[in-house]
C-alpha cells in the first residue's frame, strides 16, 4: 500500500532546496510515527518520492509526495498524524490510498501551473504586455540545462496557457522527465519579446501539478 | 509589515538564505504581544554554528517554557547578507517574528570562543542597539552575556552590562524576572542592574573599578561600594536530574555542523588535565541518571524524527555506566533506527565492548587525543594516558573494522623540546604500524591517520594561567618542523593558524583595556575573525598599536604568582593556590589523579554538597 499526498512548500520556506525538502519529509514521517516502509540495506530509508523536485526560491501550493507504507492507515489518519508532525510551512491537505502497482507519480506528470508575480514599478506591465506577441509565435526559442550544458529548444509547444492578473502571469507549461519549460525559461522569453535586460524580482509559487487523463486532458495529478 | 516585504526582497540575491529564513520544526512562535518579555538570544557567529551548539537549545527551551518570556534567535550573517541589510536599510532581526534586536528587552549573547568577539559589536549596531553600556538609555535593551568565555569578562566590559557566570539553567530564569520588573515596576536601568548584581553568579562590571600599575599589570579592582560583592561566585546546579532539559528542539532545514540529537549525559570531567579550561569551570562532575537519559532520548527522538544521537560531555567514556547506557538506548531505539556517536571518546576509558556496539549501527572515523608526543609531556600537561594504552585501543578500533583515526596534539605546550615533536611522529608512525601489523584481510582498507595540531593558547583558571603562548615565529617553526616530520604514508597533517592562536590568547586573558582593541579591531572592519577568509591579523595590530597596547603583553608574557589576574574577582570554585599548587607539579612532571580516585582539594570541596568526590580518600 502506498499513500499520495499533497503537501505545501510554504512561501518562508522556498529558498530550502529539494534535498532539504526531502529530509524533512523524511524526518517528519520519523515523528509521525506512522508505519511506514524502510528501504533494506545498510542505510535504511524511508520509501518515499516526490512527483517532482521544486527548484529552490519557488514556493509550492499543492506539492506531491509519495510514500510506501508497511502497515495500515487511512488517508485520514496520515493527515492528521503528519500534520502534528510536520512544521506549519508543511502541511498535508490531501491524502489517498493507492495499490503498490500503482505507477509512480514520477511517472505520470505531465504539466505544472505557475502564478509568476513580478516586483518592480512597471517590469510586470511590460512583461504582460508581450504575452500575445510571444503567444502568437510559431517558434520560441530557449536555452535548456542539460547534464551536457546548454540546449536550445523551441518552448512554443509547452505553453499550454499564459494570461495575467494584476502583476501575476499565470502559465501551464509542460514538464515530463523528457521535455519542460521551466518558468525561469518562460521569463527569459518574454523579457527578450518585450526588450527588457534587467533580471525583475519575481515569486514562483507552483500552483498545481498535472497528469494527462483518459480523454487526452490535464488532469490534477493526485486524482489520477 | 514592510520589513518583512524588504527582507523577502534581498533573500534572493544571498548565498545560503535558510540561514535568515527561520520555520524550523519546533522553533517557536509565541505571540509577541502576549509576552510581556522578550529575549533576543545572539549567537554571535553564523546559523551553521549557532544552531549545532547545545547551550542555545537548552535555554531557547527554558526560556520559552515560562509564560510570560519568549526567545527568539539571532545569528551573525554573512557579508553577502550584510551588505544587502545595509543597502536597504534593514535591521538585524529575529529567526521567529522578524523583530529587528532592539525590540527586546534582554540581549543575551553566548560567549563560545573569543574569536567570535568582534560579531558582538557588529550584531548590535545592526539591530540598533548602542553597542558601548554607557550609551544606552532607558528605552534600549539591557545586554548580557553568558559561557565558557564570561569567566574572564574583562574584554567585554565596556559593551556587556551583566554576565551569567557558570551554569546557565537557573539564573537564567532569576535574571529574565529582574529584567521584567524594570519594565513593569518602572525600575531604571542603573537600579535594575543593581539588581542583578544581587543574584548569585552575576557580575556587572559597570560597578567595579580597575586600577592599572605603571607596568600595565593590574594594581586593584574595586567594587563600587559595599553593596556590589567583591568576589562574584559562579553558579553551579548541584543535580542534572531536577535540571530543566529540552523535550524538543529546533531541527534545522539545512545541515548544520551538528545535525543530531545531543544528549548531555555529564557536566565537567574529573580528570584535571591542565591546559584544559572546560575542566576547571564545569566543576564539579555531575552526572545525568540512565534513567532521565532514555526517557529524554525517547522523547527527543519523537520530537524530531532525527537519525542519529551523540552523547555529549566533555569524557563521556567516563560516565559511570557507559556500557548499559549504550546497550539500553540501543534495544529502545533500534526500531526507529537511531543510531548513537560517542563524539570526544577518551582512550583510556572506552571498552572494547561499547567500541563493538557503536559500531554495529554506524562506522566513523575515531578520535584519539593524545595532546602530547611524549610520556613526560604528557605528564607535565596530567594527559594520564600511555602509549601502551593509545596504541591497544587503536588496535582494537582497526581489528572492529575502523580505517579512519583521528590524532589531536597541541604544539607550545610548557616545557616542549623538540623531542616532543619527534615524539608526535613516532606516535603516528606507530598507529601506522599498528594497521599494517593486522593480516590483510582482518584489516578495513583505505587507512587513514589525520594528525592535527593546534597551537596551546594557555587559559584562565587553569594551572597554565600564568604561562607565555609561543610567539608567531616560534610556532611556525615548530609547524614547518612538524610537516617535514610528519610525512608518513597514511598521514594527513593539519595545523592552525597561528596568527588567530595569538589573538585567541590575548584575548583570552585580557583585561579591560583589551575592549578598546576590539571596537577599533571592528570599526576598523574586523568581523567573522574565525573564518580564515574572513581574519585581518594587520588591521588587528593596527588596532593595538592604536590604543598603545602591546599584544604580547597578553600573550607572551610569563605571569608572577603574586600577580592580580583580570578574572581573579569571579570564583570558579577552584582555588588559584590549587592552580599554583599543579603548575609547580607540572614544572616537575608531577602528575595528579582523577578525582574519581580521591579528593585533590581543588576548592570545590568547600562547597556544600556539589562536588560529589570531596573529601573522599583515595581507593
Amino acid at each position: 500500500m502506498r499513500i499520495v499526498a499533497v503537501f505545501e512548500k510554504g512561501e518562508r520556506i522556498r529558498h530550502i532546496g529539494h534535498l532539504d525538502i526531502q529530509r524533512a519529509v523524511q524526518r517528519g514521517l520519523r515523528r509521525s510515527d506512522l508505519p511506514v516502509a524502510y528501504s533494506a540495506g545498510f542505510n535504511p530509508h524511508i520509501l518515499v518520492s516526490f512527483a517532482s523536485a521544486l527548484s529552490t526560491g519557488a514556493s509550492g501550493k499543492r506539492e506531491i509526495m509519495d510514500v510506501g507504507m508497511a502497515g495500515e492507515v487511512t488517508a485520514q489518519e496520515f493527515i492528521e498524524r503528519m500534520n502534528r508532525a510536520m512544521p506549519p510551512e508543511m502541511q498535508i491537505s490531501e491524502a489517498r490510498l493507492v495499490e503498490d502497482r500503482h505507477p509512480a507519480m514520477m511517472a505520470l506528470l505531465t504539466a505544472a501551473s505557475y502564478d509568476l508575480t513580478v516586483y518592480g514599478d512597471g517590469t510586470a506591465e511590460t512583461l504582460i504586455r508581450a504575452i500575445p506577441g510571444l503567444l502568437a509565435r510559431d517558434i520560441v526559442p530557449a536555452m535548456r540545462k542539460t547534464k551536457t550544458g546548454l540546449k536550445e529548444c523551441d518552448i512554443r509547444p509547452l505553453i499550454y496557457q499564459l494570461k495575467a492578473e494584476g502583476n501575476t502571469i499565470r502559465a501551464v507549461l509542460a514538464l515530463t522527465e523528457r521535455e519542460a519549460c521551466k518558468p525561469n525559461m518562460l521569463i527569459a522569453a518574454l523579457k527578450e519579446e518585450a526588450g527588457i535586460t534587467d533580471d525583475p524580482r519575481i515569486l514562483t509559487v507552483r500552483t498545481q501539478l498535472y497528469g494527462t487523463g483518459a480523454d487526452g486532458k490535464l488532469q490534477p495529478l493526485e486524482t489520477l | 509589515m514592510e520589513l518583512n516585504e524588504k527582507i523577502e526582497g534581498v533573500l534572493e540575491f544571498v548565498q545560503k538564505a535558510p540561514r535568515y529564513t527561520g520555520g524550523e520544526m519546533n522553533t517557536a512562535v509565541k505571540a509577541w504581544d502576549q509576552c510581556p518579555l522578550h529575549f533576543g538570544f545572539c549567537f554571535p557567529d553564523t546559523y551553521e554554528i549557532g544552531m549545532s551548539h547545545l547551550g542555545l537549545k537548552i535555554l531557547y527551551g527554558l526560556i520559552n517554557r515560562e509564560e510570560w518570556s519568549l526567545c527568539e534567535r539571532f545569528f551573525m550573517p554573512w557579508v553577502d547578507m550584510m551588505e544587502q541589510m545595509e543597502r536597504e536599510n534593514i535591521p538585524l532581526f529575529s529567526m521567529e517574528s522578524r523583530h529587528p534586536l532592539r525590540d527586546f528587552e534582554v540581549v543575551g549573547f553566548t560567549l563560545q570562543y573569543e574569536m567570535s568577539y568582534s560579531n558582538i559589536p557588529a550584531m548590535l549596531k545592526m539591530g540598533g542597539v548602542p553597542v558601548l553600556s554607557r550609551d544606552r538609555g532607558e528605552e534600549d535593551p539591557i545586554v548580557v552575556a553568558g559561557g565558557p568565555c564570561a569567566f574572564n569578562p574583562e574584554p567585554l566590559a565596556d559593551i556587556i552590562e551583566a554576565f551569567m557566570i557558570g551554569d546557565g539553567e537557573d539564573v537564567m530564569t532569576e535574571l529574565n524576572r529582574v529584567i521584567l520588573r524594570r519594565k513593569q515596576e518602572g525600575l531604571t536601568r542603573e537600579e535594575c542592574l543593581r539588581e542583578l548584581s544581587r543574584l548569585e553568579g552575576v557580575y556587572v562590571p559597570s560597578l567595579y573599578t580597575v586600577e592599572y600599575h605603571e607596568d600595565g599589570t593590574i594594581a586593584a579592582v574595586t567594587p563600587k561600594d559595599a553593596e556590589v560583592p567583591p568576589v562574584v561566585r559562579k553558579r553551579v546546579v548541584p543535580d542534572l536530574n531536577d535540571t530543566y532539559y529540552p523535550e524538543e528542539i529546533p531541527v534545522p532545514y539545512t545541515e548544520v555542523v551538528f545535525d543530531r540529537i545531543m544528549l548531555e549525559i555529564m557536566r565537567g570531567c574529573t580528570r584535571g588535565c591542565r591546559f584544559c579550561q572546560a575542566g576547571i569551570l564545569y566543576r564539579p562532575v555531575r552526572e545525568r541518571s540512565m534513567e532521565t537519559l532514555i526517557s529524554l532520548a525517547e522523547k527527543l527522538v519523537s520530537a524530531t524524527g532525527y537519525e542519529e544521537i551523540s552523547l555529549s560531555s566533555l569524557s563521556s567514556g567516563d560516565y559511570s555506566c557507559l556500557p548499559e547506557l549504550i546497550r539500553e538506548l540501543m534495544k529502545r531505539l533500534k526500531d526507529k533506527r537511531v543510531s548513537i556517536s560517542l563524539p570526544s571518546l577518551r582512550i583510556d576509558s572506552v571498552l572494547k565492548e561499547s567500541l563493538e556496539e557503536t559500531q554495529q549501527v554506524k562506522k566513523s572515523s575515531l578520535t584519539f587525543a593524545p595532546e602530547a608526543g611524549t610520556q613526560r609531556l604528557r605528564d607535565v600537561i596530567n594527559k594520564g594516558v600511555t602509549e601502551e594504552d593509545l596504541l591497544e585501543k587503536v588496535r582494537d578500533a582497526f581489528e572492529g573494522g575502523w580505517s579512519s583515526v583521528k590524532l589531536y596534539f597541541m604544539d607550545g605546550l610548557p616545557t616542549e623540546t623538540r623531542e616532543d615533536l619527534d615524539g608526535i611522529a613516532d606516535l603516528a608512525r606507530k598507529v601506522v604500524n599498528e594497521y599494517f601489523r593486522l593480516p590483510k584481510e582482518k584489516r578495513m582498507k583505505g587507512l587513514r591517520v589525520t594528525v592535527s595540531a593546534s597551537t596551546f593558547v594557555p587559559k584562565p583558571f587553569t594551572p597554565f594561567q600564568w604561562e607565555a603562548q609561543d610567539t608567531i615565529p616560534q610556532v611556525q617553526e615548530k609547524q614547518e618542523y612538524l610537516k617535514q616530520i610528519l610525512s608518513i604514508k597514511g598521514v594527513k597533517f593539519n595545523w592552525h593558524e597561528p596568527h588567530l592562536s595569538f589573538l585567541e590568547a590575548c584575548f583570552a586573558r585580557g583585561d579591560r583595556r583589551m575592549g578598546k582593541v576590539l571596537l577599533t579591531a571592528w570599526q576598523k572592519g574586523c568581523i567573522l575573525d574565525g573564518w580564515n577568509d574572513q581574519f585581518h591579523f594587520d588591521r588587528w595590530m593596527d588596532a593595538f598599536r592604536e590604543n598603545g597596547l602591546d599584544p604580547a603583553f597578553y600573550a607572551n608574557r610569563k605571569r608572577e604568582k603574586d600577580e592580580i589576574l583580570p578574572w581573579d574577582h569571579i570564583d570558579s570554585g577552584v582555588s588559584k593556590e590549587f592552580l599554583w599548587r599543579e603548575k609547580e607539579k607540572s614544572e616537575k612532571a608531577l602528575t595528579t589523579k582523577d578525582c574519581r580516585l580521591g579528593c585533590n582539594g581543588c576548592g570545590l570541596q568547600t562547597w556544600k554538597g556539589v562536588c560529589g568526590f570531596a573529601n573522599r580518600s583515595g581507593v
